[in-house]
């Protein structure tokens, strides 16, 4: 709980690189969210079925549009409302989903980008100590190949689970253990078992690969393998604050989906349409919020135990210097 | 009540119009003191082997003649031989549809007949084994064992009655085309040797085919079931008596008068509910429900479902008679849910319930309503599926439109398994008749075209969806009460028959009083689309502040279709043109002291066949842009949801 307080303060210090990660997310989405508008656009045309679909839903238009729609435009479903739009995308990752070809390539480009800025962020929670754009951003400059290689490991791994684990468990282990169950709530649970499975390979990758930024950052390592190693040995030695502190992140991550599940406002009428854009917004928000506090709590957990005066030897200072070599010049920082 | 009219209305037109054709064959009157003519009636005693999943059965048949012409031969469908190779037509056609998934090893099913034997008239029995052989008349598949035909070695002749005797085994599959088993659970239907129908141009026994189902004659069924003592069985039919033979088995006899087939279901599991069914005017029907016990919660959306089905088909077609049904809530993939038989039919429940009324309410109620729509009016599925399938959704939809007016729609989410339903997104009547399918489909088939030639992917896009539309258009076209009559008459003269869609057809002008032939040979002859649209609007103001308003409306489609075209003015004065649709434009233009506003075809919807209807209106003051940029925003969360998601990952 300690780290987890300790990480939302180190957010909650540095706003800019959540409006950062959230410009992010509108400039990646901008250009398709103009694509689709245009689509939707010319299918109303002049059309009186706009005048009702501007004040809710006009699902009757909506399916003639659904039925003629092609590429992004196939993705413009009733999940897109509300909560729905979470439990369309949780289902869609865990359930493996393809993507339409477009949708893929914007989020290969936000993942990118993540990639890219990830040096930075950690940085400045490491650092705790605000940094000027040039100053995050030449971090970012530093440590970027280092994680865009990391991210190949990532890839690599990832790549396996879902392209190998996941179809053996979902397609062919649960099929052939299912297929003669008579009882949906066991069909139901088994998969529940399943998803829990498959999530916690996933969090376990996950986990390290975070813990391998964070060294590769908090550290100034070159070598990602070292780093992945490093991490590997960190998160099983200390084994039992890790999956506490990342537990009760995931925690915060369900109270989060709980509430925006509680308030999504829908879309009957143009303002609901709007307020629902408003509030998905500030949800989206907090998830990003949420996703920086994963890091910045590692960081902070990582610091407490590894990267803290008495235990590393003092490095030559050097610009950019590591957070490391900061915080053994100013030991009396937390 | 409402029958009784009914068949006033129906002697009414009778006299103003040439004798309406009364029963398809020349001698299927019903048996004095019957409802049906019962000439094939069939008494069925079947083991269930539980270990070895099979069944073991012999019965006897009493087949009467009621055709035009004598007959030297018997046929019978053996629907079970089509899980018997992967080369049985109904194997080829699934994979056709792409639909195919080989059964397991132990999942293939068979039917083999030991022994038949014609009991003649001096009472001994001629056996007639060796004489059998497998037909496939309809694609000459030499694989296919799904039809067999036997020569008697003398003819019957019109109105002669026969009876027959047959000893056979049956390899129970796992559950395929609503019959099968899982587990404990056991869904038996089209399980046992069953007569085609003699027709009198001959033997109507065709093939069983992927998208089609069955076509039997009326009779009485009398079948005594043993299974292991723990299971609890569900059939067509009342139960008589249930004899325990202390060894584990008991044996079960149902009865029913009046069907053409009987099925049954025997598991451990079930729940075994009872209500009553009461209407002011109406029998009561005594309703069973055999639940699972993973639903149990939902029966009163079982039985509700139900009631709202009883009630409204007989108000409004004519009253149930069999005076009780058993509905089956039947086991997750056991491929029965969703299915009908006489007084026995399946539902549809899951672990999850839904908030909405697709299941089990809009299942319920459509298997519910093939009671009228098979059961009763017992049309060749084989051949005219949409006869069962088109009238039983549209009527079904209308039922629900009634009893369960605030449906929603629900989508589901990881694996199926999750649901989430939709407040902002209504579910209507339209959506009950299916239009989304059809959408995409509609040119697919001349819905005119035997239904086991219909190409096995879009087969029910042509029985269920366009049907139901092109009833449910019929209905706007002529009005409520005007189709009731048409559907009630149908019934009344075609229940316990089986009605060609001739019958239907002309049933429906003469009750209309309007020659409807045009129509028809649009919905049914023809596999054109509908699609009128307004082309442009224009309105020019003159130098003395009048305006010239033209209207340019299109028929994009091929199919024609009379409609109203609406304009309506800033001043808020509306015209309304009446355009017979033949061609494929018309001009309106109206000189007016104000500008347009808009222009509609078809305003009121009458044409629910119009596969675009976003096209059939044009305003002056588009709003297209708010709502286009409304709901691209809204999309835009989901998208930007839909990467914070992914950035799980990095």
């Amino acid at each position: 709980m300690r780290f987890l307080c300790e990480g939302w303060r180190r957010v909650r210090s540095a706003p800019a690189l959540l409006l950062g990660v959230y410009v992010l997310t509108v400039v990646l989405a901008l250009p398709l969210a103009i694509t689709m508008n245009g689509l939707l656009q010319t299918h109303l045309g002049a059309s009186l079925a706009a005048e009702r679909a501007a004040h809710g839903v006009n699902y009757d238009w909506w399916q003639e549009f659904s039925s003629q729609a092609t590429g992004i435009g196939t993705t413009f479903t009733p999940s897109i409302i509300g909560f729905a739009a979470t439990l369309d995308n949780i289902s869609s990752l865990l359930d493996h989903q393809r993507e339409a070809v477009a949708i893929a390539g914007v989020i290969a480009l936000y993942l990118a980008g993540w990639a890219f800025l990830a040096g930075g962020i950690i940085d400045r929670y490491a650092r705790q100590r605000p940094v000027r754009a040039a100053g995050f951003f030449a971090a970012s400059g530093v440590h970027v190949f280092r994680l865009l290689r990391l991210a190949i490991v990532a890839a690599i791994v990832y790549g396996w689970l879902f392209a190998y684990v996941h179809p053996w468990l979902f397609l062919e282990w649960f099929a052939d253990r299912t297929r003669t169950m008579a009882v949906e709530r066991d069909v139901f649970f088994f998969r529940v078992a399943l998803y829990i499975l498959f999530g916690t390979l996933l969090l376990i990758v996950n986990v390290i690969l975070d813990y391998a930024k964070i060294r590769i950052v908090v550290e100034d390592r070159r070598s990602v393998l070292g780093a992945v190693s490093a991490a590997l040995r960190f998160v099983w030695r200390r084994r039992g604050r890790v999956a506490g502190l990342y537990a009760l992140n995931s925690l915060t991550f369900l109270v989060l989906i709980a509430i925006w599940a509680a308030i999504d406002p829908g879309a009957n009428g143009r303002a609901r349409i709007w307020l629902g854009f408003a509030a998905g917004q500030l949800y989206l928000l907090a998830r990003l919020a949420l996703k920086l506090q994963f890091l910045a709590s590692e960081t902070a957990l990582f610091q407490s135990s590894l990267a803290h005066a008495s235990y590393a030897s003092a490095p030559v200072p050097a610009w950019p210097e590591s957070p490391s070599a900061e915080l053994l010049r100013q030991p009396s920082q937390p | 009540m409402v029958a009784a009219a009914a068949i006033a209305v129906s002697g009414q037109d009778g006299a103003q119009t040439p004798p309406l054709r009364q029963s398809l064959q020349a001698n299927d009157a019903p048996e004095p003191g019957a409802r049906s003519p019962r000439n094939a009636s069939y008494d069925i005693e079947v083991r269930l082997d539980h270990a070895a999943r099979t069944l073991t059965g012999k019965q006897t048949i009493r087949w009467r003649n009621t055709s035009a012409k004598p007959t030297t031969e018997l046929q019978f469908h053996l629907y079970w031989n089509a899980w018997r190779n992967p080369e049985s037509s109904w194997f080829r056609e699934r994979k056709l549809a792409r639909n195919y998934t080989a059964p397991l090893p132990d999942g293939w099913g068979a039917m083999d007949v030991g022994s038949i034997q014609l009991r003649e008239p001096s009472g001994s029995m001629r056996d007639l084994t060796s004489q059998m052989r497998f037909i496939a008349p309809d694609d000459g598949n030499t694989q296919d064992r799904t039809a067999m035909a036997v020569p008697l070695g003398l003819s019957v002749e019109p109105n002669e009655s026969i009876q027959v005797e047959l000893a056979w085994t049956a390899k129970v599959p796992r559950g395929l085309a609503r019959t099968g088993f899982i587990a404990d659970d056991y869904f038996i239907a089209q399980w046992f040797p069953k007569l085609g129908v003699l027709e009198d141009n001959g033997w109507n026994t065709h093939q069983f085919h992927a998208p089609t189902e069955f076509y039997a004659d009326f009779g009485v069924y009398d079948v005594r079931i043993t299974v292991p003592s723990a299971f609890v069985v569900g059939a067509t039919g009342r139960r008589t008596s249930r004899m325990d033979h202390g060894d584990g088995s008991m044996t079960y006899r149902y009865r029913e008068e009046d069907v053409h087939d009987f099925a049954w279901t025997a598991s451990p599991d079930y729940i075994d509910l009872a209500r009553t069914f009461t209407h002011p005017s109406l029998p009561p029907v005594e309703m069973r429900l055999l639940l699972r016990p993973e639903h149990r919660g939902q029966e009163d959306r079982y039985f509700s479902a139900t009631e709202a089905t009883l009630k409204r088909y007989g108000e409004w077609f004519g009253a149930y008679p069999y005076g009780h049904a058993t509905v089956i809530d039947p086991a997750f993939q056991s491929q029965a849910d969703g299915m009908e038989y006489p007084t026995f039919f399946t539902g549809r429940a899951r672990y999850l319930p839904s908030r909405t009324r697709q299941t089990p309410e809009m299942t319920v109620a459509h298997e519910t309503g093939h009671q009228w729509w098979y059961g009763m009016v017992a049309t060749n599925e084989f051949e005219h599926a949409w006869m069962d399938e088109g009238f039983n959704t549209y009527a079904t939809a209308r039922v629900l439109d009634e009893a369960f007016p605030d449906n929603r729609w629900e989508l589901r989410y990881f694996g199926g398994l999750v649901p989430w339903s939709f407040p902002d997104v209504p579910y209507t009547r339209i959506d009950n008749d299916r239009m989304a399918g059809y959408r995409d489909n509609a040119e697919a088939e001349v819905p005119a075209t035997p239904s086991f030639r219909y190409w096995p992917a879009t087969s029910a896009i042509m029985s269920y969806n366009k049907t139901a539309l092109w009833l449910h258009t019929l209905e706007r076209h002529v009005g409520w009460p005007v189709m009731q009559r048409i559907l009630s008459t149908f019934f009344e003269r075609w229940k316990f028959k089986h009605p060609q869609p001739s019958d239907f057809f002309r049933i429906a002008s003469d009750v209309s009083g309007q020659d409807l032939t045009w129509f028809f040979d649009q919905v049914y002859r023809s596999s054109n689309t509908f699609d009128y649209g307004v082309q442009d609007l224009l309105s020019e103001r003159h130098d003395d502040g009048t305006y010239r308003t033209t209207v340019i409306v299109r028929r994009y489609g091929e199919a024609t279709f009379p409609v109203e075209v609406v304009t309506r003015f800033a001043d808020g004065h509306e015209i309304t043109e009446k355009w017979n649709g033949l061609d494929r434009r018309a001009i309106y233009v109206y000189e007016r002291p104000s500008r347009a506003s808009h222009t509609q075809v078809d305003p009121r919807r009458v044409l629910l066949l119009d596969t675009a209807y976003t096209n059939n209106s044009r305003t002056l003051s588009p709003r297209a842009g708010d709502a286009g940029l409304a709901w691209a925003a809204r999309w835009m969360v989901w998208l930007q949801d839909l990467m914070v998601t992914y950035a799980f990952l990095v």
